[in-house]
């Protein structure tokens, strides 16, 4: 198989595969959930498929022509090569735990379909190189997100769906006239033809509401907290594998690989995402909820992503990159270890567990882990990513952001440690054992992997800094 | 010796952490002959090592000139066996004192993570390695403290982290101007001109390696850690491991990295940052109660005269500085493990409770005087040596005044070991106690061969400074400057070993008032200063916390979380929940109105986008 096919079905198998999943539910629910794991489990190998041609750099770009200049173009390089790997990858352990974790709801067939579509959808976001293609697979996803966050069907669980919904809907059509207005500079929406022009800083700003919307950042943040109501396995989901990392991914495809940012918004967008990086963290160091403390700690992280990217040098482009796969494996692990205690405590109030280090030893360890990389403490492999998106600033010369983005590292070991300490240590509230195999497996997996990607975070680092020198045109 | 041979003191004692962690709990020799051959091994290579003192090994890393470089020299050298003696030490005492802890698996294999992340810290040339494995020793402090089993462990354990974090946190923050300034991240390379912005990533790199060794004020987990970590961790890590890392590390950075010069701001601020060190934690030492606490401020008070030797910028206080703390590192180690042997055989360390076990329990007891005389600077143990060094080196500085501080933590940290030693070895035997004798082999033994070391570093000094510090020195010394040390005077007759004398002499006074007068009681010995009119209040006042950055800290932390939620993050979720949905309803409202149902009303709303749409196109047809 050459490059083009193999794209074709990373965003083909899980597109129809999604719309299969029912079929499959006729079989029995177990062909179901061989059937989901199955099509999440060849979407994940498949970008792996294409690293050897990732590690030798250069892109590829696909071409098919349609009406109305409306070409469907895919960009294959190392950079989509890497976030396809990571997204589908984290979004196929998510798919195994799943099995576990919902099989006593109703309606799991809307919920394969829809997780399997948001993948999908995922892939074509990954790979296409068309703005309008970008915005339709945006909003594929805002669909099915929508859709999985009302899971529960309970009306006030559904309006938070529909918050989340609006505001991300609203910041895509910002962000559609955004690219309405670059085409009126460029005459085309084929990202490969406009590379390294300079946008108009009203187009920035446009681009910027969906890009924030979408990636939860101040001011447009406070609906990923309230998609906590969704099920465990879909607010891990939206905060690893694919709905906040689009975001940041679009940030780098735009604002990185394609155009020049003016100046004004060089200087401004660091210090935004800095605020917001840091009023999450002090949100989540006040919240209650375990879901709501992880969601705002999401929040925070995803600010350290976009200021690695908005200072725009190696080191700061390459610790981000590797942040989308350090807090992917670790956000995962946090979010399906709160799944298990909340399946087995039936809360999500850490005020009223404790003690559960005693009946669950591999989830706390498994939490305590991924706590240490998202905080970015070695050997874990977010400690990486985070030092070098803090070099990258310095380097930019803004030694005060860094400092700034510290003291958050250190306010995550605060509010971090404040859940485990009281979810784990003291003194034991509700004796639970951990019940599923399948679900501690995972996350004792991510763990594991968060681990090994610090120890061997050469690898990785390979494919990031291939995929930074490719798209760092002006840095060459 | 293939320079791949470097990567052996970090991967053994990291495999080794790994099999201990896995052996199951009923093979406990095996476990502990692993352990012992394990430490015995780094023990071999340590002196291998140090005879070779040249070795580099480097491998591309993470691109972007950050390497995986790994540098043997003299310096490390000495480090990597200073740290692998302590190490099979704490290990043997571990084999008994660890027997029947309910995590001592765990205990061993973060034991040698440690020391496998701190043997990468010394060998590590390159400031991204180097970080990786300090920082990556916030997961055994963590690991280590919780050991302890308490219910305020846990507490104790994160405010170790975070207060730790901190400081290693600043100091990525002060590589990252070094880096920015001198445009390279190996650290044979890197030599700057302390001035502008190198300045600020000096003291921050300098909070770094401080906090690392505990010095005020990122000391406040340690006496926490005395009560609610095992015994053996405090053995371990903040009396010898944390100094010998963090002084290295600060010798480095005032020595290599940045060119600091005698009498510049930052050498007085690294003095005063170490005479305050000094003073105030052995005035908390003073009036302790329990001997594990009393110790633990004790490691703190002595980070200062190191820190006070090297921030001199002089020669002979730099040379003073490293000597104090190989020699601190010894003796303190000696005297916690003295009080975990005390612990294990009565099950207390509270000084009231204690007293006369000279007779039970005699080479506990002599370790312990002998190490607790060299704590306390008496000729002719090694303690007395180094002290003095600091005390020249401050003297040469120019600056008086902080001779006259370390003189002063010299006359209570005498006070506070003649009440210690007198409470629990010396004096009555008390009744609380029932008899108890000696302590196993693998307890005293360690104990013995460090009061045999305060020893020969004391009658012998010439034997380390020649072997070990005056090398580290060569090339950094201006030159024509005398390295040897003879041209000083390292013995009991000259004026500065004279005042030495006599702040030990005032010590011996002041605790012999204080026993009379307390109704002899020994353990009660320091009250005459303890209730002191001010004193008293400052006294309860650091009791409660109130002096504790980390308690204070952790306040604005929550406040400022607090503002930041109320201020900023419900204020927006406001918008949303309220202004937006109102809004909207507001507006579907009156358009709800228009849709009544009447064909002509529909008609001219039709009518009236036709116009609209039209005059847009002639507009834009134009």
């Amino acid at each position: 198989m050459n490059a083009e096919t193999i794209v074709l079905l990373t965003i083909l198998v899980p597109v129809v595969g999604s719309f299969a999943t029912p079929l499959a539910s006729l079989l029995s629910r177990r062909a179901r959930s061989v059937w989901a794991i199955l099509v999440s489990a060849v979407t994940a190998v498949l970008p792996l498929t294409l690293i050897p041609l990732a590690l030798q750099g250069g892109e590829l770009v696909v071409r098919k022509s349609l009406v109305l200049g409306l070409d469907f173009v895919l960009i294959i390089d190392p950079l989509s090569i890497f976030m396809a790997g990571v997204s589908s990858f984290v979004g196929c352990l998510i798919v195994v735990y799943s099995v576990g974790y919902i099989h006593k709801e109703e309606n799991q067939n809307e919920y394969y379909l829809m997780v399997l579509l948001f993948i999908g959808a995922m892939m074509g976001l990954v790979f296409s190189g068309n703005l309008i293609f970008l915005y339709l697979f945006w909003e594929i996803i805002a669909i099915s997100c929508w859709r999985l966050i009302g899971f529960y069907r309970e009306p006030a669980h559904v309006r938070k769906a529909d918050k989340a919904f609006l505001v991300t809907f609203f910041g895509a059509v910002v962000m559609l006239l955004g690219f309405i207005q670059i085409y009126g500079v460029t005459n085309t929406f084929d990202i490969t033809a406009m590379r390294g022009t300079l946008v108009p800083g009203t187009a920035v700003l446009l681009i910027l509401f969906g890009l924030f919307s979408k990636s939860a950042t101040i001011p447009l943040h406070t609906w990923l907290p309230d998609a906590g109501v969704a099920p465990t396995t879909v607010t891990a989901l939206l905060h690893a594998a694919v709905l906040v990392k689009i975001g940041v991914y679009a940030f780098a495809r735009l604002f990185l690989y394609t155009f020049r940012l003016p100046e004004g918004w060089q200087q401004a967008i660091p210090i935004i995402v800095v605020v917001s990086s840091l009023v999450a963290a002090g949100a989540a160091a006040v919240e209650n909820d375990i879901k709501r403390i992880l969601a705002y700690s999401t929040i925070s992280q995803i600010g350290y992503i976009f200021l690695g990217f908005s200072v725009a040098n190696a080191a700061g482009i390459s610790g981000s990159l590797l942040f989308i796969l350090m807090h992917g494996l670790a956000k995962a692990g946090l979010f399906l270890c709160a799944g298990i205690v909340i399946h087995a405590v039936h809360t999500k109030d850490i005020r009223e567990m404790g003690g559960l280090v005693k009946t669950m030893p591999v989830t706390a360890i498994a939490f305590l882990v991924c706590s240490f990389s998202v905080i970015g403490i070695p050997p874990f492999g977010g400690f990486f990513s985070k030092f070098l998106v803090i070099m990258g600033t310095v380097q930019a010369g803004r030694p005060w952001l860094a400092a700034a983005a510290l003291f958050t590292a250190v306010l995550t070991m605060y509010y971090l440690f404040r859940v485990f300490s009281l979810v784990f240590l003291g003194e034991l509230k509700h004796p639970a054992p951990e019940k599923t195999k399948s679900m501690v497996f995972v996350v004792a997996v991510l763990a594991v992997l968060s681990l090994a990607a610090g120890l061997f975070v050469a690898y990785p680092m390979k494919l990031v800094n291939i995929a930074t020198t490719e798209m760092s045109w002006w840095l060459r | 010796m293939t320079p791949k041979m470097l990567l052996l003191p970090i991967l053994l004692p990291a495999v080794l952490a790994v099999v201990l962690l896995v052996i199951p709990r009923t093979l406990r020799l095996v476990r502990d002959a692993l352990a012992l051959a394990g430490a015995a091994a780094l023990l071999y290579y340590g002196f291998v090592f140090f005879s070779l003192k040249d070795l580099r090994f480097n491998v591309p890393w993470l691109g972007m000139g950050i390497d995986f470089d790994l540098r043997l020299y003299h310096f490390s050298s000495f480090i990597l066996l200073a740290l692998a003696g302590f190490l099979i030490l704490i290990i043997l005492y571990s084999t008994v004192k660890m027997k029947d802890a309910p995590r001592a698996r765990e205990f061993f294999a973060y034991v040698f993570l440690t020391a496998a992340f701190a043997n990468g810290a010394v060998l590590a040339n390159n400031f991204v390695p180097l970080v990786f494995f300090w920082e990556g020793l916030l997961v055994t402090l963590y690991g280590l403290i919780t050991i302890g089993g308490r219910p305020t462990s846990g507490r104790t354990a994160v405010k170790a982290l975070l207060i730790s974090g901190f400081c290693d946190f600043s100091m990525i923050l002060g590589i990252g101007l070094l880096w920015t300034v001198s445009g390279t991240l190996t650290m044979s390379q890197v030599s700057v001109e302390p001035t502008g912005l190198a300045a600020i990533a000096f003291v921050l790199m300098m909070i770094g390696a401080a906090g690392k060794a505990g010095a005020m004020p990122f000391h406040t987990w340690i006496p926490d850690a005395a009560v609610d970590a095992p015994v053996t961790f405090m053995a371990f890590l903040p009396a010898a491991f944390e100094k010998l890392l963090g002084i290295y590390l600060l010798a480095r950075i005032s020595l290599d990295f940045f060119k600091l010069r005698p009498g510049s701001g930052l050498s007085v601020l690294l003095m005063v940052l170490g005479a305050v060190t000094i003073v105030l934690a052995v005035l908390m030492a003073l009036v302790q109660k329990d001997l594990k606490r009393l110790l633990s401020y004790h490691a703190v008070s002595q980070v200062g005269y190191m820190i006070l030797g090297i921030g001199t910028a002089v020669p002979f206080g730099i040379a003073g500085g490293l000597f104090h703390m190989i020699n601190h590192a010894m003796y303190k180690c000696g005297l916690f493990l003295s009080a975990g042997s005390v612990e294990h055989r009565t099950g207390t360390t509270e000084l009231k409770k204690l007293g006369g076990l000279r007779k039970e329990m005699p080479l506990t007891a002599f370790g312990f005087t002998v190490c607790a005389l060299a704590i306390s600077g008496v000729w002719p143990l090694n303690g007395f040596v180094s002290k003095e060094m600091v005390f020249h080196g401050a003297l040469e500085s120019g600056y008086t005044v902080f001779a006259i501080a370390a003189w002063v933590g010299a006359i209570f940290t005498f006070a506070s070991f003649l009440k210690a030693g007198h409470s629990v070895f010396f004096g009555e035997r008390t009744r609380e106690i029932p008899a108890v004798k000696e302590s196993q082999p693998a307890i005293v033994v360690p104990i013995l061969v460090l009061a045999a070391l305060c020893i020969l570093f004391g009658v012998y000094n010439k034997l380390p400074l020649t072997l070990f510090i005056q090398p580290i020195l060569a090339g950094h010394a201006e030159a024509g400057a005398h390295l040897d040390f003879t041209s000083h005077a390292l013995d009991i007759f000259n004026p500065v070993a004279l005042i030495s004398i006599g702040c030990l002499v005032l010590a011996f006074l002041l605790h012999r008032h204080g026993f009379l007068k307390s109704g002899r009681k020994p353990y009660l010995a320091s009250e005459p200063v303890h209730n002191l009119p001010v004193v008293h209040k400052l006294y309860d006042l650091a009791e409660a916390r109130v002096f504790d950055p980390y308690e204070q800290g952790i306040k604005v932390l929550h406040g400022l979380s607090l503002v930041l939620y109320k201020a900023v993050d419900r204020p927006i979720d406001f918008v949303f929940e309220k202004v937006v949905t109102v809004a909207g309803e507001k507006f579907t409202a009156i358009l709800r109105k228009a849709h009544n149902g009447h064909y002509a009303n529909y008609l001219a709303w039709c009518l009236a986008g036709l116009i609209i749409v039209a005059g847009a196109i002639s507009l834009l047809a134009k």
